[in-house]
Formats: structure tokens, sequence, C-alpha cells
């Protein structure tokens, strides 16, 4: 009688292993998988940012299947190198979506790749959460006037770099301003919405000077020496990742911070930047006049969502959360949301479930904006402190400004670009 | 006049780098005739290994170069034997194949080995500070950096008209078949050359490790430049890398500070203006 439960056992054993290969047998939308095609920068100065949104996805996707998936249906990642090429990030969008069968897309990292990518979203007929490009006109130019409603982004947009006007609006003593940018739209964007508000907030400062370095800038000092040239106050530099690493070092080495006021360094506040300024930080060698945001920093806010999110992250990676980790796996738990509500991986029934979302994440409250498909929320900047409860540098004496005051709002008339 | 002259020294330490990346790619182009992409992954194989031994293993800092310089040698003398050699009596699109082929190689051994992310050590102590230029600190580093490169400029000087190596090298130079019924080894010097270029471009690499990140792909950035120069100051000409580094390195700083919306332009213009007047480059004969 005994042998009777064999037959049922290997079948419970095999119905197991159906479900761990292809997925619950209860997926309410009918697909084995729901395929998540990610890209980020996997190579050179700025790899860590795509290592970091590969880490962010693959954190949310362990998280949301060791639940149950979405309405049942286990989720699956590929990541790919887009080498901040625009033909790279078209070329892998194709194939993500054509041969591999992509569901949604998330990333990227260059401003040129999201621009890029954007007609291609259309043609493809997938939603990209864009979780760190961060020119203004992919969601100005590209949604609100274009209409691809398939792009989304999860992520601050350049927007969020002119938070400097905010952070110095009362430094009555830094009156010349001048910029060490870098040499593509994101530095040109940045300049401009940063002169923008700086006349509006004040009216008596001069902008002095400008220095562009292209990608992989590997030497700044003709950069740091042209700027200095012109005895600025405040500097505004958009180098990032490795590169504003780079540059930071080499302004120490011109002794940049004996004669300055303050240094706003966009990114600064990302960890890998962090990371590698923390001995300089620790030396008090930036004599406290160095600035910095970012698109989400890892100790803000004080939510019990952010410091849970902060402690997994760190236990499972051992690094620090950047904000393309961060950005990335809110955008997954997005489109958890969105997917729950709509009951489907339509394009058209998920962009209506992504209508007025309002979404807790650990960068706070995300707010989805109609008009251009922008999540709206506000991170702080501060000055780059060393701080011994922590790792690596971190922002400190932080302000947080209203993204009311500080960000483009619909309808947008279009930013003046140039050097 | 005084940013003038700071300008144009901060020129000077970026076109030491330009220098001996450049020096090295002209030697092996000079003697052995190869056009070699693959010098840019020797810069960034020396950055790697100059980054390791000092940053990592706690090597003093010029132990750390002299060792990276050392092992890059003997990874260009088997590049060149087990790779080139086999093709030298081929058409030069086998070579260019070849190195271009050994660029990516070298690339992703980089990556699979140090991993994608960038690496920076910190600045040997003894290299930190500055010294007050014109009014303004001017970093020791780069000042160390312009000895360096004088000192790398005078010694090749003298080893290639100095030694009896640099004769064999010149002779083989001008006449590959003549050098050899004189009795002089035309492959220990085609190796013996290689390895001398490969430790050029170790050298620039490891120098460069505390103050520019290293990455895979860094090598990319630093070829073409070195390509500029090479054509600028005329292809296998020592002299005329060594100038045309100097030309590149100081006006790509003017052009910093006067035209700032043109910089990544600029050097191509200089060599476009350099081609139109001496398409053989300043120094060919």
């Amino acid at each position: 009688m005994r042998w009777v439960w064999v037959p049922l056992v290997v079948v419970a054993l095999l119905a197991g292993a159906s479900w761990s290969a292809a997925g619950p047998a209860t997926c309410a939308l009918g697909v084995p998988t729901i395929k998540l095609g990610v890209q980020g920068a996997a190579s050179g100065p700025h790899a860590d940012y795509g290592r970091q949104i590969e880490m962010g996805a693959q954190l949310a996707i362990e998280e949301i299947n060791a639940a149950g998936g979405i309405l049942g249906c286990r989720l699956e990642m590929r990541f790919m190198d887009e080498e901040l090429r625009p033909a790279t990030a078209v070329r892998n969008a194709r194939f993500l979506v054509t041969e591999w069968g992509a569901h949604f897309l998330y990333g990227v990292d260059s401003s040129g790749s999201a621009m890029a990518l954007g007609p291609v979203l259309r043609e493809l007929d997938r939603i990209q959460f864009f979780t760190h490009a961060a020119t203004h006109r992919l969601t100005e130019e590209l949604v609100a006037q274009q209409k691809i409603k398939q792009i989304v982004r999860v992520s601050a947009p350049v927007y969020q770099d002119a938070v400097a006007a905010w952070l110095f609006r009362d430094r009555r003593d830094v009156r010349r301003w001048a910029t060490i940018g870098a040499d593509y739209e994101y530095g040109y964007a940045t300049w401009a919405i940063f002169r923008e508000q700086m006349r509006r907030l004040r009216p008596d400062v001069e902008f002095v000077g400008a220095a562009w370095a292209p990608f992989l800038t590997t030497d700044f000092s003709p950069h740091i020496a042209a700027v200095m040239a012109t005895n600025p106050d405040g500097i505004i530099a958009t180098p990032w990742a490795g590169e504003a690493v780079t540059l930071l070092r080499q302004a120490l080495l011109q002794g940049v911070f004996d004669r300055i006021k303050v240094w706003f360094q966009a990114m600064g506040g990302s960890v890998d930047v962090l990371e590698g300024i923390s001995q300089e930080v620790k030396e008090g060698r930036f004599q406290g006049k160095l600035y910095a945001t970012a698109r989400y920093i890892h100790n803000w806010p004080n939510t019990e969502t952010n410091r849970s999110f902060v402690s997994r992250f760190a236990k499972r990676w051992n690094r620090m959360p950047n904000y393309s980790a961060e950005t990335t796996y809110s955008a997954i738990y997005i489109t958890k949301a969105a997917v729950e509500r709509a009951r489907s991986l339509q394009t058209d029934r998920v962009i209506a479930a992504l209508q007025g979302m309002r979404i807790e994440t650990p960068a706070g409250v995300r707010v989805f904006r109609s008009e251009d498909h922008q999540f709206v929320y506000a991170v702080p900047a501060g000055k780059v402190v060393w701080d011994p409860r922590y790792p690596i540098a971190v922002l400190g004496e932080l302000k947080v400004f209203d993204p009311k005051d500080y960000w483009r709002w619909p309808p947008f008339r279009p930013l003046e670009l140039s050097k | 006049m005084e940013v003038l002259a700071y300008q144009g020294l901060i020129g000077l330490s970026s076109a030491m780098y330009l220098w001996l990346i450049s020096a090295g790619l002209t030697i092996i182009f000079g003697v052995l005739g190869v056009l070699n992409f693959a010098h840019g992954s020797l810069f960034m194989l020396g950055a790697y290994l100059g980054y390791t031994l000092y940053g990592v293993v706690g090597l003093p800092f010029g132990v750390a170069v002299l060792a990276s310089m050392a092992a890059v040698a003997l990874l260009g003398a088997a590049v060149e034997r087990g790779l080139l050699r086999p093709l030298y009596g081929l058409d030069p699109s086998y070579q260019l194949l070849l190195t271009f082929g050994l660029v990516l190689f070298l690339d992703d051994l980089a990556k699979l080995v140090w991993g994608g992310v960038f690496r920076i050590p910190p600045i040997p102590p003894w290299l930190q500070g500055s010294v007050v230029l014109f009014g303004r600190p001017y970093p020791l580093y780069n000042a160390f950096l312009m000895a360096t490169g004088a000192l790398v400029g005078g010694g090749l000087w003298v080893l290639f008209d100095r030694t009896w190596w640099g004769r064999a090298v010149r002779a083989t130079a001008a006449d590959r078949d003549m050098a050899a019924a004189l009795g002089i080894r035309t492959p220990g010097v085609f190796s013996s050359v290689f390895m001398l270029g490969s430790a050029l471009a170790a050298l620039g690499g490891a120098l460069s490790t505390p103050v520019r990140p290293v990455a895979p792909g860094i090598g990319a950035a630093m070829i073409v430049q070195a390509f500029i120069i090479t054509v600028i100051g005329g292809l296998g000409n020592l002299r005329g890398a060594f100038a045309g580094s100097l030309l590149v390195g100081v006006l790509s700083s003017y052009g910093t500070l006067w035209f700032p919306e043109f910089e990544l332009f600029f050097v191509f213009a200089i060599m476009a203006a350099v081609l139109l007047v001496r398409p053989q480059g300043l120094f060919a004969r």
C-alpha cells in the first residue's frame, strides 16, 4: 500500500521542477516569464553605473520572485552593455525586444543613447523605464511634444543639477561662477538651467568662464587651469563617475580649493565618486567647500522603506546603492504596480495604469507626471563630509527643495543650449 | 602673460604622456614597419599593472612603475615573436587586423581580470603638493612628469645615437637585408625594439595611474592622439614624435583656454594644418 505514494511523490517533484523552470502554472498574464531587458554602461570610467543598474534590477527581481512574482508570473532579466554609444543602445534594444522577447526595457546611462532610443521604442512598441539618462529633451521633446508614449523616466532629470542655484542663493560671497562641463548635452543643459535659475534668484552673479571636457577625458589639468584663470568664486562641474574623481583629484593638485569658495559636483553624491574621494574627504583636503547632489542618495530620506532598501542592498552586494541602482530597483516595482493594476503587459494598458500613480520608493514618494511621463520626487543637495557611521564619504548638511521650485514644468518652452 | 605661461606649462605636462606613448609607437613603426593598433592597450596594461603593484600590492611607486614596464616589455616580446613575425612578409593589412584583434582581446582580458569599473590609487606622498609658478600652485606631479619625459627623451637619444645597439637598429631600419648581411641579428633587433616600444607605453600608463582613472578602453583614447602625433611629426620619426607631442599638448591646452567651444576639434585642426603644409609630417626626411 505504501508504494502507492511513490508515483504521487514523483508527480509532485516534477510539478515543482516545472514551476521553478518555467514559472508558476498560475501566471495570470499567459507568459512563461516576464522578461526585463536592462542596459547600462558596463565598461570604461563610467562602468560602475551599469553595474549598479544591474545590481538594483537583480535585487528587485529576486525580491519580487520570492514573493510570488507579478500576478503569479516570475521575472527574468537580461543585462547588456550600452557602452555609452547610441548605436549600441539601439542595437541592444532591438535585440532585447525582437530576439529575446523583452516585455519591458530599463536603463540607460547616456543622454545621447536615450535620445536615440526614443523613436525606436515607438517602433518596437515597448515601454522603456529610463533610470539614469538625464537630458530634459527626452521627456520634454520626445514625450510632451512628439508623444512617444513608450518613454517613462523614473530618475530625476538634469533639473536636479540646477538645485545648486537654490543651494547657494544666500551665499552673497559667491558671485563669480564658472563651469567645467561635460562636453555634450548633459553638460550644456546643466549650465543653461543653472544660469537661468541663478539669474532669477541672484541677478548680481556673473558667469565668468567655461571649459568643456569630452567623454573619456583623463587629463583635466588644462580645463582646470583655464577656468581658474577667470578667478571664479564657485565652480559647477558635470563630468561624472570616474571622470569626476579624476577631475577633483587634479583640482586638488592645482590648489583649487585654496582659491575658490564652493565647488558643486553635480552628480558627486554618487557612490562611486564618494568612494573614489573618501580618503581626501577624510583628510579634509576639500576644506568643506565641496558640495554635491545626485538622483538619489542612500542616506536620505530617513524612512523605513529607504533604510530597509539600503540594508538589503548592502547585505546582497556588499556595496552602498548608487542612484542608478535605486532608480532601476524602483522602476521594476513601478512596473509591478502598473502591471498589477492593468492586469496586462500591453503597452497602452500599462501606460494607462501609470496615470496618477503615486508610489512609495526608497528615494521617497514618486508621482507620475502625465504630460511628459516623468516621475517627480525630491533629492537633497549637501556638503561632502566624512561621517564615521559610513564606510565612505557621504553628503551631509542636507537641504531639500521642493521640485516645484527648481524643476521645469509643462508647458515647456525650449531651452537655449549653448556652451 | 602669467595666465599664458601657466597654461603652457600645464600643456607641457600633458604632452609628456603623449610623448611616452607616441615614442613607442613611432619607434616600432620606424624599425619594424608595423602600425601597432594595440599600442594603446599596452599603455592600458601598464596602467593596470602599475595600479595593482602600487595601489594593491603596496610596492613603492617607482618599483611598481619599473616592474610594469618589464612585464609589458616581456609581453611585447611574446607578441612580436609569436604573432607578428609570421606576418612580416605578408600584406600590411594582416598586421593591422592582428593588432586590432589584440586591442579587443586585451580590453576584454583587462575587464575579466580587473573588472569593468575604474581604478585610481592614491598619489605617492612624495609627489603630492605643489610649487608656486607664475603666481599659481603648479602640481609637483606634473613637474615630475615633465622631468621624466625629458629624461626618456635624452635616454632614447643616447640609446639610438651613441650605442652599438642603436646603430644596429638604425641600420636595420634603413635596409633590413643589408644589415643582416653585415651580421646584425635582425630578428633580435626587431624583438628588442618592440620590447622598448612596449615598455615606453607601459611607462606612460603606470605613471598615469595616481592621477587618471584606469579602466578598460582607456588605451583607445590614447592611441588616437598618438596616431595624430606620429602623423604630425612624420611616421617613424622620433624627433617628430617629440615635437608633435609638444605641439599637440601645448596647443590643446591653449585651445581649452581660448576656444573652449572647439576643444575637441582643435587637435584635428592642428593635424589638418600640418598635413596641408607638409603631408609627410614635420620631421620626415
